[in-house]
């Protein structure tokens, strides 16, 4: 898959048998990179993969082990050498997952925050100065907006922008050095995803060098020249995106084919709905209207912002609902707190694992029992013993794989912190289960598992409400999909289900 | 890790060869230990900075410890055979370090010429635990708030009030003795609804909340009792109980055991317990999984204000008079043992075992310091290194647990 014209394109980045390892295990072992002077370069993989340790490994954060090298910008060193100033002085310019930048502060302080202030005599700011500076980068990069907004006031997409200009802002020729993005596109919500991916073309184009690394495989295959894919920190190849299709790439990520991924649909949908909501309004939410049957994935598709995470906490009684209808196995339900809506039993995992469902330093076994405590508490005794089989049952039933369920919940990998919260609910056996983003950060063999799990409870007759915002996972999860647009459910849609389908209907323009 | 603990631990009481003739005992014999704190309301204050100080917030201090360390726990994945024993090896360092620190303090001072005589007597042992009675109670009501995330600063003010409430209700009311110790529980309950309810309505962090009831606890207790104590009027039997014991136990260790045992229970053996850690742990997720976090946070607090009260009881019929000063002395060095304890036992949780080897530490090398003749300045020091060491031991831990934390997460978007 190499190609002899390639050979002939100077570098502009090559990493030689990089490794780094974590207490005893190799997060990463001998990765061999090559980028490519004026090439988009995705680096993929799933979690644990070491795409991560690599990019820390470059930005001189972390350092590797003894036995590598790194060589970009003219510069050269042994990788355990390797240093930030290095990394630096090599022209590799770092764009974090998170970046620092501070929505109270003007576009053109945030921007100075990284260059410094350009200052007159007793270190007084020179605002003019700084202002035609950042006008000038603006235009440079085609952003509409003056030095002086607040980076708050910008869209999300255009907070990325700044955030790169950032990095790139004291590098003037574009042809040297290389950009590194972190999941640059995370916090995205999905027609502004685009616009950085045409951004980034934009840069390309002029000579930049990327190096960009994701978790969206579609992202990787539209914006990149290149990609590396790693696998339990190997390099396991290098391939041209051009012919490349993304069952391919799955594959060559998971080790296996995607058709094996989702579980089968269920064959045959029962009538009865177990959960009825009727004019919800509330937030975002103006009028929602829908019914999840018995033992159905019912998909909620809808743009970030839609109100599609609030209708979750609605149905869960942690959002208000200032008018509508709720009707649960046909009794009227008004959830006022979670804990009544887990009475009534319905269960709920939220969007941000590590915000709001994990208890980072309690064990495995505490994070099972989270919110359940009160079952193993008889007669002023509280049944450890109950409580220690129960979750080992938990463990091996919902695949978590936990060295004990005596270790801290954060010692685990994202994959199987999620399996913990899901198993947390599922062993509830819960009549309706609302699920809101739960393959987040998940790589791909762990969401092929939470499939599994979810499609296991559907069949023992639990109904599920997923919210997804990658919707060919929505078109091969769900067995009807409503799409949320405005406030109001504007299509329910039924298998057989595409993703072009469902993208056409979440995008277009609100005609309701 | 435990080297520099034990490393700081000596340099703490490196100033021992300094001579200087001790009397700093201020009320009973007792107070040798705890009671000769002079400093005032600065002492709460400027003791509460280095708490603030080594982790951001009253909440994120404790939940730094909360989430420091268990050593214990090996990465899962991580390691071959050799680096898990390894790692089991250090861990039950950690776990035990300051029980060895303890045994070490007793056998030295034990030893020490200045200090053997005294030390090893069975009278001055038992004075240790009867005066630590006090702070033990105190320390153990603490950490029900501090292991659900808050801080109660003001428990040394709330035993101050309730002290010279209980003498007052003795002296004019002229209450049975029974009524009056739970009266003196009731005041500090009440002190603990008021935080609670400050702390839950305002949404403000527990650390300033206390910080300011603490405070005005104190005008009040001057207010009323002009800075007087209050010594006439308090029954034989309080003051008999204060000092007897039976089989040769003091009287006040008996309360502590069932203290200890209760608080205990309340922590690891019920659904209070288990809500406590978790909303410490993350108050988001524990109210997505149906914990009432108000209720929970509310309730901590009435229960440390109510162990304060009874702490308050316990002075009293130590000291034998509702002093209006010495209260607050108590809180910082309660905060210090808390956080000591922390570091033991279940290493990075708040806990009653670890609480007391704390106390018991503390105690033992501040009584041998004094008997050693270091004057009575070396309480404050003591105790304020120890805190400090308690802390950077506490987020040193944390942070050696990070990197791994940290990469997991930042796969994941």
């Amino acid at each position: 898959m190499t190609d002899a014209a390639g050979q002939d394109r100077a570098l502009a980045l090559s990493v030689r048998s990089l490794s780094k390892a974590y207490s005893g295990t190799l997060a990463l072992d001998g990765l061999d990179l090559d980028v490519r002077a004026g090439e988009i370069h995705a680096l993929l993989g799933g979690n644990g993969s070491g795409k991560s340790t690599a990019i820390k490994i470059l930005a001189g954060v972390v350092t590797a082990e003894p036995g590598g090298r790194i060589e970009a910008g003219g510069h050269a060193d042994r990788a355990e050498h390797w240093s930030p100033a290095l990394a630096h002085a090599a022209g590799l310019r770092f764009v974090h997952q998170q970046p620092a930048v501070f929505p109270e502060l003007t576009i053109a302080e945030n921007l100075a925050l990284g260059e410094g202030f350009p200052t007159g005599p007793g270190r007084r700011i020179r605002w003019a100065v700084l202002n035609r500076r950042t006008a000038e980068l603006l235009e440079r990069y085609h952003i509409a907006a003056t030095p002086t907004t607040p980076l708050g006031a910008l869209a999300a997409v255009d907070r990325s922008r700044v955030a790169i200009i950032r990095a790139l802002q004291d590098r003037d020729e574009a042809d040297s050095g290389v950009l590194v993005l972190d999941e640059p596109t995370a916090a995205l919500p999905g027609p502004e995803v685009d616009q950085l991916l045409t951004a980034l073309r934009g840069y390309a184009a002029a000579g930049q060098t990327i190096l960009y690394v994701s978790h969206r495989l579609d992202e990787a295959l539209s914006v990149a020249d290149r990609v590396t894919v790693l696998r339990d920190g190997r390099k396991v190849a290098t391939v041209d995106t051009a012919g490349l299709s993304e069952g391919q790439l799955i594959e060559l990520i998971v080790g296996r084919p995607i058709e094996r991924l989702f579980p089968a649909v269920s064959q045959e949908l029962h009538d009865e709905a177990v959960l009825t909501v009727r004019g919800a309004v509330g937030g975002p939410l103006r009028g929602v209207g829908l019914s999840a049957r018995k033992g159905e994935v019912l998909g909620i598709a809808g743009l970030l912002g839609s109100g599609r995470s609030e209708l979750l906490r609605m149905i869960f009684g942690a959002y208000p609902m200032m008018a509508g209808q709720l009707t649960l196995d046909g009794k009227s339900y008004r959830p006022a707190s979670p804990s009544e809506a887990m009475a009534a039993g319905v269960a709920y995992v939220p969007e941000e694992r590590h915000a709001d469902a994990l208890f980072h330093a309690e064990s495995v076994r505490h994070n099972l029992s989270a919110g359940q405590a009160g079952d193993y508490f008889r007669r002023l005794l509280f049944r450890h013993s109950q409580e220690r089989r129960d979750t080992s049952r938990s463990i091996s039933e919902f695949l978590v794989s936990a060295a004990s369920d005596r270790h801290q919940v954060q010692t685990l990998s994202g994959g199987n912190q999620q399996k913990v919260v899901l198993a947390r609910w599922l062993r509830q056996r819960p009549r309706l289960l609302l699920l809101d983003e739960p393959t987040q950060g998940v790589d791909v063999g762990a969401r092929s598992e939470i499939y599994q799990l979810i499609r296991r409870a559907t069949a023992a007759g639990t109904s599920v409400i997923l919210v997804a915002s990658d919707l060919e996972e929505l078109a091969h999860a769900c067995d009807r999909v409503a799409v949320l647009k405005g406030g109001r459910i504007t299509a329910v849609v039924e298998q057989p289900l595409d993703a072009h389908q469902l993208t056409e209907l979440v995008n277009t323009s609100e005609a309701a | 890790m435990t080297p520099d603990t034990t490393d700081s631990g000596v340099a703490g009481s490196g100033p021992a060869g300094g001579a200087a003739a001790s009397d700093g005992a201020a009320v009973t014999g007792s107070a040798a230990v705890t009671g000769s704190a002079v400093a005032g309301g600065g002492a709460v204050a400027g003791g509460s900075n280095p708490a603030s100080g080594g982790v951001p917030g009253g909440g994120a201090a404790t939940g730094g410890v909360a989430a420091a360390g268990q050593g214990a726990a090996a990465r899962p994945g991580g390691g071959g055979t050799m680096g898990l024993a390894r790692r089991r090896a250090t861990s039950i360092l950690q776990r035990y370090s300051l029980v060895a620190l303890l045994g070490i303090s007793i056998g030295v001072y034990g030893v020490w010429g200045k200090t053997s005589s005294v030390f090893l007597s069975a009278p001055d042992f038992r004075n240790i635990a009867s005066s630590q009675a006090v702070l033990v109670v105190l320390t153990l009501g603490l950490i029900i708030p501090m292991i659900s995330g808050s801080l109660d600063l003001s428990i040394g003010n709330a035993a101050g009030l309730s002290s010279v409430a209980t003498a007052a209700f003795y002296a004019h009311g002229h209450v049975p003795l029974l009524v009056g110790a739970l009266l003196g529980v009731l005041v500090g309950a009440i002190v603990g609804i008021v935080n609670g309810l400050l702390v839950v309505l305002l949404k403000v962090d527990s650390f300033i909340i206390t910080l300011g009831t603490a405070s005005a606890i104190f005008g009040i207790v001057i207010w009323y009792t002009g800075g007087q104590s209050i010594v006439l009027g308090i029954p034989q039997s309080l003051l008999s109980f204060g000092g007897g014991n039976v089989i040769g136990i003091p009287d006040s260790v008996y309360v502590v055991i069932v203290v200890a045992l209760l608080v205990w229970y309340l922590l690891e053996q019920t659904p209070f317990g288990r809500s406590l850690h978790a909303v410490g742990s993350n108050k988001a997720a524990a109210r997505l999984v149906g914990i009432r976090v108000e209720r929970v946070t509310f309730a901590a607090f009435v229960l440390s204000g109510a162990f304060a009260g009874l702490a308050g009881v316990l002075l009293l019929a130590s000291s034998g008079a509702g002093n209006p000063q010495i209260g607050q002395n108590f809180t910082l060095t309660a905060v210090a043992a808390a956080f000591l304890g922390a570091a033991s036992f279940k290493v990075g949780r708040l806990n009653v075992l670890g609480s007391i080897v704390a106390i018991l530490f503390l105690a033992v090398n501040i009584t041998g310091l004094t008997f050693a003749g270091v004057a009575d300045w070396i309480n404050q020091l003591f105790t304020g290194v120890a805190l400090v060491v308690a802390i950077a031991f506490a987020t040193a831990l944390h942070r050696e647990r990070r990197p791994r934390a940290r990469s997991t997460a930042q796969d994941s978007p």
